[in-house]
């Protein structure tokens, strides 16, 4: 597993509003499943003193960082505020930043990101749905019962089509050693080469499932970056030019970024592309084949 | 959102780079009082929303004694099917030079992406392709305001000194004004100096707000009707509606149509907890389209639940076939109201898909 595992300590950011009393629940049920620290500590600015399904709540990042052991920071605050949370995080010295939140204007996220690595932090996302380690953490709003414990990692720019996916392979037999939502946005924190290279040094991931989309050419920039054995998909074969396909970064522009083309340079890299998501589960089965 | 050219123009011109002397007409009329700064050469240019607008005969070169009539012509004119309701009469530059500068959002150092060439107003696209040697590009960091002096020599190289300060103007602009692109080309050498000739402005649409714009202007009637829903959507031509939620797993349904020879009529993505109305409307929006003969609903409830989709399904009571599939959060509670009502269910997006390509073919 990367990231993180049992023993990271999680802050919430935003653990007030709806959506972080919501998944600060969800964690914390499946930290007390897996025998984890979970949520230990949230974060709202003024709401010092509360508490959320019995984890006390912090005016900063620093007062929480006082009082308690914290790996990992998942933020659930509004788009106007969520640059400026990565940023405390980052100050505060915590190395590991999930950032949930949707719709961050892409000059808000460049600048936060510069931020965050200057002061050695690692971002994910933002616009994703976090990470789950099945049997050892979970960062974020993935479902965990379809998730199943094994050595296939899983890296993807989308929601509920890494869900699919997962879903598709624990039905098929196939565990997963993490499960990694980098993001939907144009700029994102980990890409598909920063998660590749962590997977190459872990020793449970043994094959990788590769979930992109139309826009930018990461996914060809990671393939070629790793030798792990790879499956991938790429969603967005049938999107027209110049229209963002619900994701703010799945665009095809100025004639780059298109799925077809995408396939064709992993094809060329040795990397099988799934047609269909059906199809993953037997083309992760042959990898074992070849490799094993 | 892309500004229209007198309206990036403008925002140049505020940053102070020089723009050709121009003004925005909505009648020929407008143009007599302007006849005179224009001086005897200029060019009108409709201003539409729509790309490739000068081959369409949107842009016509005009003089003071033809100006009125020719402007009267293009008013009339459609140019891709859109009326001509404003048009940029500008000044004709004396142009010695053409350069190409842009600014954009590098996705893979995650910061600013400079590009500057000595070979510009061309298809930048086929410069990159035969000549990428001859554009100069640099990174700035975006936690600066300015961009070094080292790098704007670096960018530059033996282009005139004069070019350095519109670089600087631009990042300001690309910064301040949310932009994802910030393009002059051609940028222009004149004996009074350079000018941005033309100029490509893309605001964020994530910043539409705080840069004070209250519709974005990309999408279509009915896709802002959409996003007043929360939804992202997008008008498709074939006969398959789409309702799915995320992003990724709408548009691998939209692949998976063409894949078995379908044609999709729509993207909608509903978005995660949708609760029963929201569904309903997404439901009616999709079956409002013209093309639509059957709707593929593909829900993967994780915070969605599926009893929610199922009424919002019931509720909406549109006349197109509606074929579900529902996995997740109270699956089965959604499959019998669903069921109740005779509504057709099946278990994989491969066989909703299928059968919906099947009921269209």
């Amino acid at each position: 597993m990367i990231y993180g595992d049992k023993n990271t300590g999680i802050l919430v950011q935003g653990a007030t509003g709806k959506q972080g009393e919501f998944h600060i629940g969800l964690m914390n049920t499946y930290a007390r499943q897996v025998g984890g620290k979970g949520v230990v500590a949230g974060v709202t600015p003024g709401k010092a003193g509360q508490q959320v399904h019995g984890v006390p709540v912090y005016n900063t990042v620093k007062d929480a960082m006082s009082e308690h052991g914290i790996g990992a920071a998942v933020i659930f605050v509004p788009a106007g505020a969520a640059a400026d949370a990565i940023m405390e995080e980052a100050h505060a010295g915590i190395d590991t930043i999930v950032c949930i939140t949707e719709h961050i204007p892409v000059q808000d996220t460049m600048k936060a990101l510069a931020y965050a690595k200057m002061e050695g932090a690692r971002v994910i996302g933002p616009n994703c749905p976090g990470l789950l380690s099945p049997g050892e953490v979970k960062m974020g709003i993935m479902p965990a019962g379809l998730f199943s414990h094994g050595n296939v990692g899983v890296i993807s720019r989308s929601g509920t089509l890494t869900y699919e996916v997962v879903d598709e392979l624990t039905r098929a037999g196939i565990g997963q050693s993490s499960v990694i939502g980098i993001g939907g946005d144009p700029v994102i924190g980990q890409t598909f080469v920063d998660v590749l290279e962590l997977f190459e040094n872990d020793s449970q991931t043994k094959a990788v499932v590769l979930i992109g989309e139309v826009g930018g050419n990461l996914e060809e920039e990671g393939a070629k970056a790793t030798d792990l054995p790879i499956v991938s998909y790429i969603a967005g074969v049938s999107a027209p030019p110049d229209k963002r396909m619900g994701h703010a970064g799945a665009i095809v522009e100025g004639g780059e970024g298109d799925a077809r083309s995408k396939i064709a340079r992993l094809k060329k890299h040795g990397v099988p592309v799934a047609s269909r998501v059906s199809e993953i589960p037997e083309m992760v089965r042959e990898l074992f084949r070849c490799h094993c | 959102m892309k500004l229209r050219e007198y309206e990036a123009k403008n925002v140049i011109r505020e940053a102070k780079i020089p723009v050709p002397t121009g003004f925005l007409i909505r009648s020929a009329e407008e143009l007599k009082p302007h006849l005179d700064a224009l001086g005897d050469a200029f060019v009108l240019k409709a201003q539409v929303d729509v790309g490739g607008r000068g081959k369409a005969g949107g842009i016509l070169m005009a003089g003071r004694a033809d100006g009125v009539a020719i402007a009267q012509e293009l008013f009339k004119k459609e140019i891709k099917g859109l009326p001509v309701k404003e048009i940029l009469a500008e000044q004709r530059l004396a142009i010695q030079h053409e350069y190409y500068l842009s600014i954009t959002v590098d996705r893979s150092s995650k910061q600013p992406l400079i590009l500057f060439t000595e070979a510009g107003g061309v298809d930048i696209e086929i410069t990159a392709k035969e000549h990428p040697e001859a554009i100069r590009k640099v990174i700035p960091n975006p936690l600066m305001r300015d961009i070094p002096p080292f790098m704007l020599r670096e960018l530059l190289g033996t282009a005139p000194k004069e070019i350095g300060p519109v670089v600087s103007k631009l990042y300001r602009v690309f910064l301040e004004k949310d932009a994802l692109l910030a393009e002059i080309n051609p940028l222009v050498t004149t004996p009074e100096g350079v000018f941005a000739a033309d100029a490509k402005i893309i605001v964020d649409d994530n910043a539409l707000g705080r840069q004070g714009f209250t519709v974005n202007r990309d999408l279509s009637e009915r896709e802002r009707e959409a996003e007043k829903f929360g939804f992202s959507f997008v008008e498709l031509d074939g006969a398959i509606g789409v309702i799915g939620n995320g992003a990724g797993l709408t548009m691998a349904t939209l692949d998976l149509i063409e894949y078995y020879g379908g044609k999709a009529a729509n993207f909608l993505d509903v978005g995660g907890g949708a609760e029963s109305e929201r569904v309903m409307h997404a439901v009616r929006l999709v079956a409002s389209v013209p093309t639509v003969k059957v709707i593929v609903v593909n829900l993967l409830g994780g915070i969605t639940k599926c009893d929610e989709v199922a009424k919002g399904i019931i509720a909406a009571g549109i006349s197109q076939k509606v074929i579900v599939r529902l996995a997740g959060t109270n699956e089965a509670e959604g499959r019998r109201l669903l069921t109740e009502k005779n509504y057709e269910m099946l278990d994989t997006m491969d066989l909703v898909v299928k059968k919906a390509v099947q009921v269209t073919a």
